[in-house]
């Protein structure tokens, strides 16, 4: 009995690796002539905005011609925020020898960099706030190798103009993000040079788990007289939570992206990641075709921003969202 | 191949974590998870030490000293303060959660992609030929990882040795030979804790940038390495499955690091069958579940005969 089991278990193990090995050949045999192409999508987290920007770059890559099942394959992993598995992913992905990887999230894009750049595979990003201080690309935009992609900075400037519409009074912005977020501390900065130009001070304070969050919004909502979101992942993911508490102060809460308007918020102006997804797989599919080289194509970041709103909260706050925003709008939404 | 020396080399850099654990779990039988907090230490260190123009060979030995005075922390809160073990490694996880973040410039991502590392250097681009390239990696992380094996082997039959592995088997013992069983434990918990900052420097140098998060789950690629090695390869409960094959015994420390690159095969053949990572930490779990079973049954077995 004794033997039995270890021999099973030994040639289980020795199964699971040979398997592994195997796995290798199975995309590489599809034809890599310039007509099908395989790529590794490889995700950081699962998460509204990221999952749009996947559905958007899965887009752009069709509006070029490359159709997911037809001649395209696509891997695509998620490493719900395990940095371990995000390196496994992508390292499995370069055994598959796959054309081209898109690493969405910083965490994920540097590491597709690491190891893209020693089997010669070419990484596309999107969702990198800050492509520069995560060392993708040099501080004139150009990458540091093979390897570009669209960056999700938020429209600060926008922010502060539409928050200054609907408030005129108001003098202090609050900012509640997660202290090891790279994206929100760059976010932060460029929130403080401009806020004295609308006439705004920022009050941030920083937390280090969801657990913080309901301490840090009670004590923040003390000192200001609206709260304006990042992308924060930790703070959005608790959002309702600090939505709840400002509106028993009657405090506003602007948002992001079109779900933190969705969900609450009172507005917005916001990215559309499906946009950005696409603009991305545009440029995958020039990188795909051999157009371009991705070292030659500077990383780009969507200019325009669009007006979300939440008309029922407006109401609620007995604030009333002007005009012309609301003919701006992208999107309103007018219940819960 | 690339999945073979992908898992090699992951392999390999959580092989050096996983002898920390073995000497913790193993022969200390310490519960500690300070691991899950020093591997994370080491990258941050070394971040910041080679964006400071510090070589990258000497980040390995300064990472190495970081991780021994975190796992001394964890030794002293156990051992002078009397908190329980589990305890004393869960405070100084918390901890050094922050001192983390403030040692890599209070930034949870420090990338190091322009400089130089142990694994692309002018040394090494001007003495190989770029044929090699792909094996340099897996052949430079063999070196590290087979010498941090030989220093614990040659350390583990030295006096401090001796006692260290006494302290966990019976800690009366080394009370009669009038050591200090407390001081064996901090010295044991220093090395563990070093090789895991050691362990999270090398990762940080091959990956090319710092994060936060890699940390998270450290302590449970370390006992999967060791009990799937331990269990599957060396005799200590009994005749081990390799003894079905070759008569020569293989040490712990061996057992550990061929565990670890099987567990990191594991995870990559998961992967590849494209399992979702969600799913990942109950296979993990399972994996863990079926060993020990398997083991305590045979441990059992072995009684009945005697």
């Amino acid at each position: 009995m004794k033997k039995n089991l270890k021999i099973c278990f030994l040639t289980a193990m020795t199964a699971f690796l040979l398997s592994g090995c195997s796995g290798q050949q199975a995309p590489s045999e599809s034809p890599s002539d310039g007509q099908s192409y395989t790529i590794g999508i490889g995700q950081f987290a699962a998460h509204g905005s990221l999952d749009n920007c996947r559905e958007g770059f899965l887009l752009g890559l069709a509006q070029e011609g490359l159709v997911e099942g037809e001649n395209l394959t696509v891997l695509y992993e998620n490493a719900q925020a395990d940095g371990g598995i995000a390196s496994q992913i992508i390292t499995n992905f370069a055994s598959q020898k796959v054309d081209l990887i898109c690493g969405i999230a910083t965490p994920m894009a540097q590491t597709a960099y690491g190891v893209g750049k020693k089997q010669n595979i070419p990484v596309i990003y999107t969702a990198v706030t800050d492509p520069v201080a995560a060392e993708l690309a040099g501080s004139d935009g150009v990458p540091v190798g093979e390897i570009t992609g669209t960056s999700d900075k938020l429209p600060v400037i926008q922010q502060l103009q539409m928050i200054r519409t609907l408030l005129p009074d108001a003098k202090t912005i609050g900012i509640l993000f997660t202290t090891s977020e790279v994206n929100s501390l760059s976010t932060i900065e460029e929130y403080k040079a401009s806020a004295s130009e609308y006439g705004f001070e920022i009050v941030d304070m920083g937390i280090s788990t969801t657990a913080d969050v309901p301490l840090a919004a009670d004590a923040l909502l003390e000192k200001v007289d609206c709260i304006t979101n990042l992308t924060d992942n930790t703070v959005v993911a608790s959002l309702p939570v600090i939505l709840d508490k400002a509106a028993k102060k009657n405090i506003p809460v602007f948002g992001s992206e079109i779900e933190q308007v969705k969900i609450g918020c009172l507005a917005a102006m916001g990215l559309d990641y499906v946009d950005l997804g696409k603009q991305t797989g545009k440029m995958a599919a020039a990188v795909l075709k051999g157009e371009k080289k991705a070292s030659e194509m500077n990383f780009q970041i969507i200019e325009e921003a669009a007006f979300y709103g939440n008309t029922k909260v407006a109401k609620d706050l007995g604030i009333t969202i002007p005009e012309e925003l609301i003919s701006s709008a992208k999107e309103l939404f007018t219940e819960d | 191949m690339t999945l073979i020396l992908g898992i090699l080399e992951e392999g390999l850099i959580y092989a050096v974590m996983a002898l920390g654990v073995y000497i913790t779990y193993k022969i200390l039988d310490f519960p500690d998870l300070s691991v899950d907090s020093t591997f994370p230490l080491g990258a941050a260190f070394t971040a910041s030490a080679i964006l400071a123009g510090v070589s990258p060979v000497l980040t390995l030995f300064l990472s190495f000293l970081a991780g021994a005075v975190a796992g001394c922390v964890t030794g002293l809160i156990h051992v002078k303060l009397k908190v329980r073990d589990l305890l004393s490694g869960i405070i100084v996880m918390t901890g050094l959660y922050s001192l983390n973040l403030r040692i890599a410039d209070g930034r949870a991502n420090l990338p190091i992609f322009t400089k130089e590392t142990i694994f692309e250097n002018q040394f090494l681009a001007s003495r190989l030929s770029s044929s090699l390239s792909p094996y340099t990696i897996v052949v430079i992380l063999l070196i590290i990882t087979l010498l941090c094996k030989v220093l614990l082997d040659l350390y583990l039959n030295t006096r401090s040795g001796y006692l260290l592995r006494a302290v966990g088997d019976n800690e009366a013992l080394v009370t009669s030979l009038a050591k200090d069983k407390g001081m064996v434990k901090i010295v044991g918990l220093a090395i563990a804790n070093g090789f895991a900052a050691l362990a999270g420097s090398i990762y940080c140098q091959h990956k090319g940038f710092f994060e936060i998060s890699v940390g998270t789950g450290t302590i449970v690629i370390g006992l999967a390495s060791v009990i799937i090695g331990i269990q599957l390869l060396t005799p200590e409960n009994g005749a081990s499955f390799l003894s079905h094959f070759t008569k020569k015994e293989i040490r712990p420390t061996t057992a550990v690091i061929i565990g670890s690159i099987l567990y990191k095969a594991c995870i990559s053949f998961a992967i590849s069958m494209g399992m979702e990572a969600n799913d990942l930490k109950l296979i993990t779990s399972i994996l863990f579940l079926i060993i020990l079973v398997v083991s305590t049954e045979r441990r059992k077995k072995v009684k009945l005969h005697a």
